[in-house]
């Protein structure tokens, strides 16, 4: 039986945990450990379990279903739907990400990580990563 | 010599038992309603806030034993309930004295919170159908009463002191004779409710599960102990025979706890330390979970944060008054 998909939030990050939520579930669908009809908690149920309020959880998983990866039904629990295949990013689109990863090395450079590391940690992320 | 003597100081005995095992009925995690690491209550700290504590419960029973014993000298009736009470608010402040210190010297609790991504614990298991049998108990006993109608004498005991005697009577109608089961049938309806209401408004865990496992047993135990209760005015053995079940049930409830939170691997729910008062008060409006675990002993506490808790306290306070109505008085 694989292990469980978990997810893992710090309540005294600065990161807000929506956005903590939303960026850990998109690493598992991306990773493939929640494929396709994987059924995820209620918005009632993890907003419990992490202790957070139930609109945090539930504008999350709008966020992501407005990503093609949930299908929200109401009354029924979110469930994880096959994504077609996604057009090429637009060069805007692009340059947001190109200006969240040139900050994020940066930040990584400035922590003293070497340039070899970072490469190494950035090549091997895109193996662990199925699409 | 007092003829209550005895009797207090068995209740003092009792008292100051209760207060003494305090810190061993509570989860392994928690140390004066505090979460610790694991080990804590060996380390120093722990083990000098333990002591500590334990001594002040001890002299407190010494000191209600010494009033008792000298109260010949002394007149009025107050002075004996004080002594009975002395371990138990002494201990209590004790208690919290301990809790300020151990709050001061434990780590802060870990801000990350883990979840597994599965909705498979979020369903009722299977065996929580095992709720349904016990309704035969009252059903079968109020067919049996019904059966025997014309044995039930127009007046019967519905109460007895200490030595077996009747001291309060009924006159023999429906809902004198039936009304016991009524209430029986009435409080296992609360239980399953309450027990629902624990599960979807909790964390999930190996304590939710076993306090589900508690409520079925006890719906059982109510519905046989009730269905007894209900054939006194015929049956052929002393009442004071009810007691012993109702004895045995609660201590055997209390060894299970006992195994349950002494495991070191029982998990603990990661509430906020400064969102509890006095160790066993849990307001949090920013926590959705209605039910949250007990720092002090086993079992959930109501989040009073949370509006819903009112709610549900103010539905079980109306349920268990409109119970007692049908009880024959």
């Amino acid at each position: 039986m694989p292990p469980l998909a978990k997810i893992r939030i710090d309540l005294n990050s600065p990161v807000p945990a929506y956005r903590q939520i939303v960026d850990a579930l998109r690493v598992l669908l991306v990773d493939g450990s929640l494929p396709p009809a994987s059924e995820l908690p209620s918005v009632r149920r993890l907003a419990m379990e992490l202790g957070i309020h139930f609109n945090t959880v539930g504008e999350a998983y709008r966020t992501l279903a407005e990503e093609g990866w949930l299908d929200l039904r109401h009354g029924r629990s979110a469930k994880v739907i096959a994504r077609g295949a996604q057009s090429a990013a637009s060069p805007e689109r692009l340059q947001e990400f190109r200006t969240q990863l040139r900050n994020l090395v940066a930040q990584m450079r400035a922590a003293g990580v070497p340039r070899s590391r970072i490469a190494a940690e950035l090549r091997s992320m895109m193996e662990g990563l199925n699409p | 010599m007092n003829n209550d003597l005895p009797v207090s100081l068995l209740v003092t005995a009792f008292t100051g038992a209760v207060m003494l095992l305090l810190p061993h009925i509570s989860p392994r995690r928690y140390c004066f309603a505090i979460t610790v690491p694991p080990g804590f209550p060996a380390s120093p700290a722990g083990r000098t806030s333990l002591r500590r504590y334990y001594s002040a419960v001890v002299c407190s029973i010494v000191i209600s034993a010494v009033i008792l014993l000298e109260l010949d000298h002394w007149s009025g009736p107050v002075l004996p309930v004080v002594a009975m009470l002395a371990p138990t608010v002494l201990g209590m402040l004790a208690y919290l004295f301990e809790r300020y210190h151990v709050s001061q010297v434990a780590p802060r609790p870990d801000p990350v919170r883990v979840v597994e991504l599965s909705s498979d614990d979020d369903r009722l298991p299977r065996w929580i159908a095992l709720v349904l049998p016990p309704f035969a108990f009252p059903i079968a006993t109020a067919a049996w009463l019904r059966a025997r109608w014309n044995q039930i004498p127009a007046r019967f005991p519905i109460h007895w002191n200490g030595h077996d005697i009747a001291d309060r009577f009924a006159d023999k109608t429906p809902r004198a004779v039936y009304g016991p089961l009524l209430f029986c049938v009435g409080m296992m309806l609360v239980l399953i409710l309450m027990t629902l209401a624990m599960f979807y408004g909790s964390r999930r865990g190996r304590q939710r599960t076993a306090i589900v496992k508690m409520m079925v047993a006890t719906i059982y135990f109510i519905a046989a102990l009730f269905s007894v209760i209900a054939t006194l005015p015929i049956a052929p053995f002393p009442p004071s025979m009810v007691l012993i079940p109702g004895l045995l049930f609660p201590a055997l409830l209390l060894i299970w706890v006992i195994r349950i939170v002494r495991d070191p691997g029982m998990p603990v729910d990661q509430t906020p330390d400064g969102c509890w008062y006095l160790g066993s008060i849990y307001v949090n409006a920013k926590d959705p979970a209605i039910f949250v675990q007990r720092r002090i002993g086993f079992g959930y506490t109501m989040n009073m944060g949370n509006r819903l808790a009112w709610m549900f306290m103010g539905g079980f306070v109306a349920a268990i008054v409109g119970l007692v109505f049908t009880l024959p008085r």
